[in-house]
């Protein structure tokens, strides 16, 4: 069995047993489902920690597990009556998980998040007045945000005004609506956006307005959260972009972009293929890197780029209040 | 007899003892050590065994059993420290922590094995089999997020190799205080042992692995977090600390009114919002309104506006080669 087998399937006993003798004659039927596993592997669990027990080994030092039909009883000392701590990562993902709930405004289950973080804080000792583990997400439209939560609860779909970061220009847009995630700081709505017919992002602080209609729209069955784990960086369009950057940016670029390869190129620039989200996301990013990007392809890219620069160079070159 | 059977009889001895364990009394005593043909054999094994314990947070202490010695020779896994503590959650609270486990994007494991643990009561909430409604992406994967929690957890102080947005990389000796995921970034803030200040370091930037020191801390009562994390990128640099004016046009003046609260703000010529921030490094905030694109103009300060046709014009001559 390798390490990480062998000290999931311990911690998974370790948690087994405290809630098996915590709940004597609970039904295998329903310690397999709550710890995730075929009643196969629960009898495994149970034959091998009949085998264990205090220094002795007699029979009454060893853990006893008996079964009526479907039911077990477990019986051993005290000193498996309560679970392991939660371990750092546990500790972390459930605070970190809790603290991003608290940025939605109007959640029903505030107060209960709120004191549960409260408790767990102070079991972890990070009871800093809630600052010690924290996510803070820009909620933007505290509005927006809630009707938002009601049409995704409900399944309908909305309408929404939205600021496009790929074309910089207010669209109008049906959503159905799936979830909400926060990610990079701010909240996402993610659903089917009926404009395009495709699934789509939209950041909740670009929503210029948000109108709940009275269309269904149902969540696919397939529907996974997780799916959208580091999407957020720019939406994959499966377009590219390549350039040629400084060597003091070529330091950090790769930690922060979606480089999809990179080569030397003359006097230590660094030749880099990116894959961008829309034209405009990708046009902001070459004029932020100002004279330490050169030599980018494809023409219409820079040329997209180059008439952006253009446009908010003109406005700043008047005198300042005269536009 | 299997490992990991070994290994179960190994924490039920040093859980349910008061007295520590010497290891020459683990190889006697303890089901599965035994059999070791001899001494070097048996220490390699328990070597092995302590290690994967601990690295699932099986406190297993060593502690010294022989009054006239410093040497540590005997094994205890401390109750205070193995067991749980009772969190005294309400059904409702247990509830809002399954919604949070839930929505942690990339953790389920830790978050679903964390959530068996604290639901082990007699009367368990049903777990949460209702709709996802939110999630959130907040990398509580990152590799290094494990060991700078635990320290804070544990008040131990840390040490780690960080590579500052300017200048050299240098090794930082910290107090970790908090931990803060601010615009999609994990930030340890602490107190800085060499500086002897409280600082934020970005765990991007920390380069390696993070180090433990000897000792322990406390942290200051009236410590805030929030207050050592710039709100903005623009609010804190090398630049004098001035008042910048983002003058946002009629079609995007929504925005700014919606994003930017907090803000002074009044109305420009031709339906324009004139939005007054307090600025300290210009460089970021002409990043910002670079994405923010044409429809916001900087009025103030003379310089943001200087620098930022600078940069521009220093861009157009680089693509155009």
């Amino acid at each position: 069995m390798s390490e990480g087998r062998l000290s999931r399937r311990l911690a998974r006993i370790l948690s087994l047993l405290p809630y098996a003798i915590q709940n004597p004659g609970v039904t295998l039927d329903e310690l397999a489902g709550r710890f995730d596993i075929s009643k196969k592997e629960l009898r495994a669990d149970l034959d091998l920690v009949f085998m264990c027990g205090l220094p002795g080994y007699t029979p009454a030092d060893l853990i006893e597990v008996d079964y009526e039909g479907d039911h077990v009883y477990i019986r051993a000392g005290d000193y498996f009556g309560t679970p392991l701590n939660l371990t750092p990562v546990e500790g972390l993902t459930l605070y970190a998980g809790a603290s991003a709930l608290t940025n939605l405004p109007e959640l029903s289950q505030a107060d209960a998040l709120a004191r549960a973080l409260a408790k767990l804080g102070r079991a972890l000792g990070i009871s800093n007045e809630g600052s010690a583990i924290q996510v803070s997400v820009d909620s933007g439209s505290s509005e927006h945000l809630q009707l938002l939560q009601d049409a995704i609860a409900d399944e309908k779909r909305v309408a929404i005004e939205y600021m496009s970061a790929s074309r910089g220009e207010l669209t109008e847009r049906d959503v159905d609506p799936w979830s909400l995630i926060a990610a990079l700081g701010h909240w996402y709505v993610v659903g089917l956006d009926h404009s395009s017919g495709e699934e789509r992002m939209f950041r909740t602080d670009r929503m210029k307005s948000v109108v709940k209609l009275d269309e269904p729209a149902p969540l696919p069955t397939d529907f996974d959260p997780e799916k959208y784990r580091g999407a957020f960086i720019g939406s994959e369009t499966g377009r590219r972009v390549v350039f040629e950057i400084a060597p003091p940016v070529a330091d950090w670029f790769m930690d922060y972009y979606p480089v999809v390869s990179s080569q030397p190129a003359p006097g230590g620039w660094t030749r880099v293929e990116l894959a961008i989200g829309g034209a405009r996301w990708a046009a902001t990013l070459l004029m932020k890197l100002g004279d330490q990007v050169r030599q980018v392809e494809p023409e219409e890219m820079r040329n997209a780029a180059r008439e952006l620069a253009q446009e908010i160079v003109e406005r700043h070159r008047e005198a300042a209040g005269t536009s | 007899m299997r490992r990991i059977e070994r290994l179960l009889n190994l924490i039920i001895a040093l859980l349910n003892t008061d007295r520590p364990y010497t290891a020459e009394e683990v190889r006697e005593r303890i089901e599965g050590y035994g059999g070791e043909p001899n001494h070097e054999a048996f220490r390699r094994t328990f070597e092995r065994d302590k290690e994967a314990l601990r690295k699932m947070g099986i406190p297993i202490e060593t502690v010294t059993t022989d009054v006239f010695s410093d040497v540590p020779d005997g094994y205890i896994i401390p109750k205070t420290k193995y067991y749980l503590p009772n969190l005294e959650l309400e059904a409702d609270e247990l509830a809002a922590l399954h919604l949070a486990a839930a929505a942690v994007l990339g953790s389920r494991e830790p978050a679903r094995t964390g959530l068996l643990k604290l639901s082990i009561g007699p009367d368990p909430s049903p777990s949460a089999g209702t709709r996802v409604l939110w999630s959130a992406d907040v990398a509580a994967q990152q590799p290094l997020l494990a060991p700078l929690s635990a320290a804070l957890m544990d008040r131990t102080p840390v040490s780690f190799r960080y590579k500052p947005a300017t200048g050299p990389s240098g090794v930082r000796e910290v107090e970790v205080y908090s931990l803060i995921n601010r615009r999609g970034h994990w930030y340890v803030v602490g107190r800085d042992r060499n500086r002897e200040a409280l600082r934020s370091f970005k765990v991007a930037r920390v380069e390696g692995e993070i180090g433990l020191l000897v000792g322990t801390y406390e942290i200051p009562a009236d410590f805030r977090a929030e207050e050592k994390l710039p709100a903005q990128a623009w609010e804190v640099g090398p630049d004098e600390p001035s008042e910048a004016v983002l003058r946002f046009s009629q079609d995007l003046r929504w925005w700014a009114e919606q994003n930017l609260p907090a803000a002074r703000s009044g109305d420009g010529p031709s339906g324009t919002l004139d939005v007054h921030l307090p600025v300290a490094n210009l460089d970021a905030l002409i990043s910002w309104v670079l994405e923010l694109g044409p429809q916001v103009e900087v009025v103030a300060p003379r310089e943001a506006r200087e620098r930022l046709v600078e940069h521009l014009d220093a861009f157009l001559g680089s693509v155009a080669k």
